[in-house]
């Protein structure tokens, strides 16, 4: 099957799926609180006629529920996913304004999770069964057991509080402004402008999230590696090239990892999941203000507009990140053509 | 040859760059606030809260005010004089002439007129403090004539509230603002008003985001003493120990909602100033007296058995530095019962109140409650207390902490049958303390404790309260209505806990005001 | 998630090979241990806590671990020691249920929609991938601010958001039965569907699932202990160890308030993965060591 072929197929793949997030989000916000009114209007509107009347009829409430469905699904089409109670904004707005401090955070985290996964699944592999593999195992346990909450804190307590060595909560010390947007990414757009000291301030509050949202993914990361990395050295065609007489890292490195990677990349996907949940939690204890802190917010002070379009937005970066995570594997694994 | 120059030039070109930078940001003065933001609005019209009152005495002026550090005066403001008619019902202010908004227009009494009836017609949170006033009217361009239904002694420390502030009327009117009768629907100023100021105050809002950032820069067009500071940043911090540290690494210059847990670490450090004071919240416990939204809780005789179970004792040594107050009356205002005269525990006294009442087994109740922390008292913690207490006297209390703004809907609108809030003076006057009598805002709309529940006798007494100017006599009843509130009262006030602010060592000027509680105009830093 | 799924191919033949090297496994054996000494604690905190959980001693409040307090106490005097033991009657018993719930949710929900097929497992699937694509806590978040926060709904959006898994796992295992010998003679012998599946497909998907149970428990308590921290789980007063660690934050140096209950939940999910992947290696010879 040629890729155009499968990029075809996996997208109509796709609409039914993305349809169906949209009903989901559609029960939510509108079925299961009582009255979709009161949970959608600010207090101080509801006695206003005119606001509820506007509301009910740009929402079609007035409607039976499938016709109500289609006039979210329009609106939701023109990029309308309603204002949000708490910050008054167009929900599509506030997603605008906090996503890029969420994606800067999780980019970096994986980037994290994967450097640091991928050398210990690497050296826990090769070197199986000794002390260095057995420290990358329990660091791995750790990492999946330990809540990130709990890691966020000793982290905040020790490097920040204690040793100073690292900035704390928030994206930018508040004297430092933001710089020029460009990409919304901090360490980014701060390069682009030449401000190196803003530069070096973003960096430093990002360190102690990203470590601590990447040492999560990390011990994922690292046993996946190491598993597939011991099945793929115990494979016919490395004995053949180590038959040969080629040296060992040379042979780790060009035919086990590649080779060992596709596991880990087919779970980049669930992975990045994993990743913004993870951010939820960490995101409100480094007060990071991104889409996680945002949804937190929104989910305790009933802000229905608000939680929905972030959830729909997270399913809909999901959906697309397993995309991406398909069509690569589709070009790294001849297998899956023929199926 | 010619790559090495660019490489030289481009650096040089990159250190001048960063050289401006710098200069730039050194020129401005700056203080940061760490603060836990608890504000609907900054419109004046509309803000009714801490943060609100804060940020409003920046940004605008009143007629008249109150000293920087008390309420033992009344001072004169935008208004550098006035008389009171012999009856006590006709308030004549004469504006200073020279005194301009921020854009530079200049003020005039139409100014006033606007703004208090804009107050009146919107029908918002502090609107009911117009309630006593009959017609505001402009005499002439400075001269500006306030009529109220009956005399009342506290009338000018009333005027101080930030709600009373006086905007531009040209520019709010330009934005879509209104002073018209029904304001409640047409006027639009809001969101205009809740992004930028448009008043005469030493600083001009720049901008808010809500629960991230308040931004305040000096009002060029200042008529006052020009405050040291260009720029003040007000940043949300909602958690103590985040405050804490942020002070402590210098990220902050004041901390505002530090414990006193916290306050006491930071003793012995030589770079933190500390404000220690009486804070002016009163926490109390409110007890609906609507059947149908209280349940047991309406009944009187189970809300004094409340009041006799608290372990008083406990919340003193659970924040350092609080007292009991006596009642829901500010222990700052004149008359207040303080410590001294406060209930103390009695278990078997609020136990048999409970068979009185025809509970003598307990109930199930369910106490709502904003979760965040204010001044550094986490509501959490004394809420988790107040359970604890009550299950002594076979209370159930589940615990239904809200989102600040959340509950506080709930709790205006009368919602909450069994709550827990606090409550700092609108009017540091004693008749602030007849919100939580019946008729009052607290009592009446919040708690349903309404007129009709009370004697003639209180109710003459309340009446007679507002009007009375003789100190003594004053003294005399609200002994009485005092006394009223511990038998009869549809609350448990608790405790007042003390204020605690820590600042940089080189911030100077810091003063607690009961009223607003922090001027950043007064601040400046050592140089 | 997906990848567990492949790998946890148990037919009744590895059921016995299970039994045989359970012995030989020591993590699993360590995991168990941990385990049961977490239930037992559990169960007998009434009886060996020293205090009561909600009992308040304000006079010595925030004290580090001593004496008589053993691992010091929180903000209102309470005895960190006898509530990270009674924390675990909240959170064993939650992560129990959301996988006991969701087991048997997914058997029925997997096995009808296997053995039918066509339709109504494309139903099934579409419909576990659109839950799939919400991320666990968000979903959680929404079903929480829209029943309000409390122990049971914390649960309820547990079992919401984890039953796909279940469902495809014993979907994949019931389609690879449904062609069996012992299948196919089930249904000569005149077994009717619902027969047929209850009596022979059925008990084949019980064990992979309690595997995967197994695995997923940490992750179960993880979230759930998660939800709780952010206020959405049990009231501010409960022992529940994420509800305890969220007071951290405001007492950063007071390190006892949140690191014991916070190393009470990472020994129990750690001792659950033990298990979890000591019966992986056993089961599936690939992933062994």
């Amino acid at each position: 099957m040629p890729i155009y072929q499968y990029i075809f197929r996996r997208i109509l793949f796709a609409i039914p799926l993305l349809l169906g997030i949209t009903v989901v989000a559609f029960l939510i916000a509108n079925a299961v609180p009582a009255d979709p009114i009161n949970a959608n209007l600010p207090q101080n509107a509801l006695n206003n006629e005119k606001l509820v009347t506007a509301f009910r009829e740009k929402w079609g409430l007035d409607k039976p529920p499938h016709i109500q469905y289609l006039t979210y699904l329009r609106n939701l089409l023109r990029g309308d996913m309603g204002v949000s109670i708490k910050t008054k904004n167009p929900v599509l707005e506030d997603i605008r304004q906090f996503l890029p401090a969420t994606f800067e955070l999780a980019t970096y985290s994986i980037l994290i999770g994967l450097a640091m996964g991928i050398s210990f699944g690497v050296i826990s592999a090769v070197w199986r069964n000794s002390w260095a593999d057995y420290l990358v195992r329990v660091f791995a346990l750790i990492g999946v057991s330990f809540p990130v909450f709990l890691l966020a804190l000793v982290a905040l307590s020790i490097f920040h509080a204690k040793l100073g060595w690292t900035a704390g909560p928030g994206r930018l010390s508040f004297l430092v402004k933001d710089p020029p947007h460009v990409t919304g990414l901090f360490t980014i757009d701060s390069l682009l402008a030449g401000q190196w000291k803003t530069f070096r301030d973003a960096l430093s509050h990002l360190i102690l999230p990203s470590f601590v949202l990447g040492s999560f993914v990390s011990g994922i990361i690292a046993r996946i590696t190491r598993s597939s990395l011991l099945e793929v050295l115990s494979s016919d065609f490395i004995r053949t090239a180590r038959a040969k007489g080629q040296i060992e890292p040379k042979v780790i490195l060009r035919h086990g990892l590649s080779n060992a990677l596709i596991p880990v990349v087919t779970i980049l996907g669930v992975l990045y999941g994993n990743l913004l949940a993870g951010a939820v939690l960490t995101e409100s204890i480094f007060a990071w203000p991104g889409i996680g802190r945002y949804a937190f917010r929104a989910s305790t002070s009933q802000d229905f507009p608000a939680i929905m379009g972030i959830s729909m937005l997270i399913a809909l970066i999901y959906v697309i990140a397993n995309f991406i995570v398909d069509i690569l594997y589709f070009l790294i694994d001849p297998r899956i053509r023929y199926s | 040859m010619l790559k090495r120059f660019l490489v030289k030039a481009s650096f040089l070109v990159s250190l001048f760059a960063l050289l401006l930078a710098s200069a730039h940001a050194q020129d401005e003065k700056v203080i940061v606030i760490g603060h836990a933001e608890v504000a609907e609005a900054y419109d004046p019209a509309h803000a009714y809260s801490p943060t609100g009152g804060m940020i409003n005495r920046a940004t605008y002026d009143t007629l008249v005010t109150f000293p920087d550090t008390d309420a033992s005066s009344i001072e004169p403001r935008l208004a550098s004089s006035w008389s009171i008619s012999e009856d006590g019902l006709v308030y004549t202010f004469n504006l200073r002439t020279d005194i301009s908004f921020a854009n530079g227009d200049s003020i005039a009494a139409e100014d006033v007129v606007f703004s208090f009836n804009r107050l009146k017609n919107v029908k918002a949170q502090p609107s009911f403090l117009t309630d006593p006033i009959v017609s505001v009217e402009a005499v002439d361009d400075a001269t500006v004539q306030i009529t109220i239904a009956e005399a009342r002694p506290s009338f000018l420390s009333e005027l101080t509230n930030s709600a009373f502030s006086v905007l531009n009327a040209e520019v709010v009117m330009a934005n879509g603002g209104t002073d018209a009768a029904d304001a409640a629907e047409t006027d639009a100023a809001m969101d205009y008003l809740d992004q930028t100021s448009a008043g005469t105050g030493p600083y001009m809002l720049e901008s808010w985001s809500p629960q991230e950032e308040t931004v305040l820069v000096r009002n060029p067009n200042y008529w006052g003493t020009a405050p040291y500071f260009d720029r003040v940043i007000v940043v949300n911090i909602p958690e103590a120990a985040t405050q804490k540290v942020a002070l402590e690494s210098g990220d902050i210059d004041l901390a505002t909602d530090l414990s006193p847990d916290q306050v006491v670490q930071l003793e012995g450090n030589d770079n933190i100033g500390i404000f220690r004071g009486p804070a002016s919240a009163t926490h109390f416990i409110l007890m609906n007296r609507d059947p149908e939204i209280g349940g047991p809780m309406a009944n009187p005789l189970v809300a004094k058995a409340v009041r006799y179970a608290l372990d008083y004792q406990g919340y003193r040594d659970l924040w350092a530095g609080s007292v009991t107050p006596g009642t829901n009356m500010w222990i700052g205002l004149q008359g207040a019962y303080g410590q001294d005269k406060a209930i103390s525990r009695d278990l078997d006294m609020a136990k048999s109140l409970l068979a009185e009442a025809g509970y003598a087994d307990g109930f199930e109740t369910t106490l709502s409650y904003p979760d965040f922390t204010f001044n550094g008292v986490n509501l959490s913690t004394n809420a988790q207390k107040i359970q604890a207490d009550l299950a002594e006297i076979g209370i159930t209390v589940n615990l239904n902490p809200g989102e600040v703004q959340v509950s506080l809907e709930e709790y205006r609108n009368g919602q909450q049958g069994f709550a827990y809030w606090f409550w700092g003076p609108d009017k540091l006057d004693p008749v602030d303390f007849l919100e939580f009598l019946p008729g009052g805002k607290v009592a009446s709309e919040r708690t349903k404790w309404t007129p009709d529940m009370a004697s003639q006798e209180i109710l003459d007494l309340i009446a007679q309260a507002k009007i009375e100017s003789d100190a003594a006599t004053r003294t005399e009843i609200f002994n009485q209505l005092q006394d009223y509130a511990q038998e009869e009262g549809a609350f448990a006030p608790f405790s007042v806990p003390a204020v605690q602010t820590a600042f940089r060592a080189d911030i100077q000027g810091y003063v607690w005001h009961p009223q607003w509680s922090l001027d950043v105009a007064l601040l400046s830093r050592a140089e | 998630m997906s990848s567990a799924t492949q790998d946890l191919k148990l037919t009744s033949q590895s059921r016995l090979k299970l039994l045989k090297t359970l012995r030989k496994s020591p993590a699993v054996i360590i995991g168990l241990v941990i385990v049961l000494i977490w239930i037992v604690l559990a169960f007998s905190a009434p009886w060996i806590a020293p205090f009561d959980p909600l009992e308040q001693h304000i006079p010595d409040r925030l004290q580090a671990p001593n004496q008589t307090y053993l691992l010091g106490t929180d903000e209102l005097g309470r005895d960190i020691f006898s509530r990270v033991l009674y924390g675990g009657r909240i959170t064993i018993p939650a992560g129990l249920a959301v996988i006991i719930i969701d087991g048997i949710l997914g058997l029925v929900i997997g096995a009808v929609a296997g053995y039918l097929g066509g339709i109504w497992d494309e139903i099934m699937m579409r419909l576990t991938e659109l839950f799939m694509a919400f991320p666990t806590i968000i979903l959680a978040m929404a079903v929480t601010a829209a029943l309000g926060p409390s122990l049971m709904n914390a649960v309820l959006a547990l079992v919401i958001v984890r039953w796909p898994d279940y469902a495809r796992l014993t979907r994949g295992i019931i389609i690879e039965n449904k062609t069996a010998e012992y299948v196919e003679a089930a249904k000569a012998l005149g077994g009717k569907n619902p027969y047929v599946l209850f009596r022979t497909l059925l008990p084949n998907s019980l064990a992979p699932v309690l595997v995967y149970g197994s695995l997923d428990i940490g992750n179960a308590i993880l979230i759930f202990a998660g939800l709780s921290f952010l206020g959405l789980g049990p009231e501010p007063a409960s022992p529940e160890w994420g509800r305890m660690i969220s007071i951290g934050i405001d007492f950063f140096d007071q390190w006892w308030m949140w690191l014991f209950p916070g190393l009470a939940i990472a020994s129990l999910v750690m001792a659950f993965n033990f298990i979890g992947d000591g019966l992986r290696d056993l089961l599936d010879p690939r992933m062994r060591t």
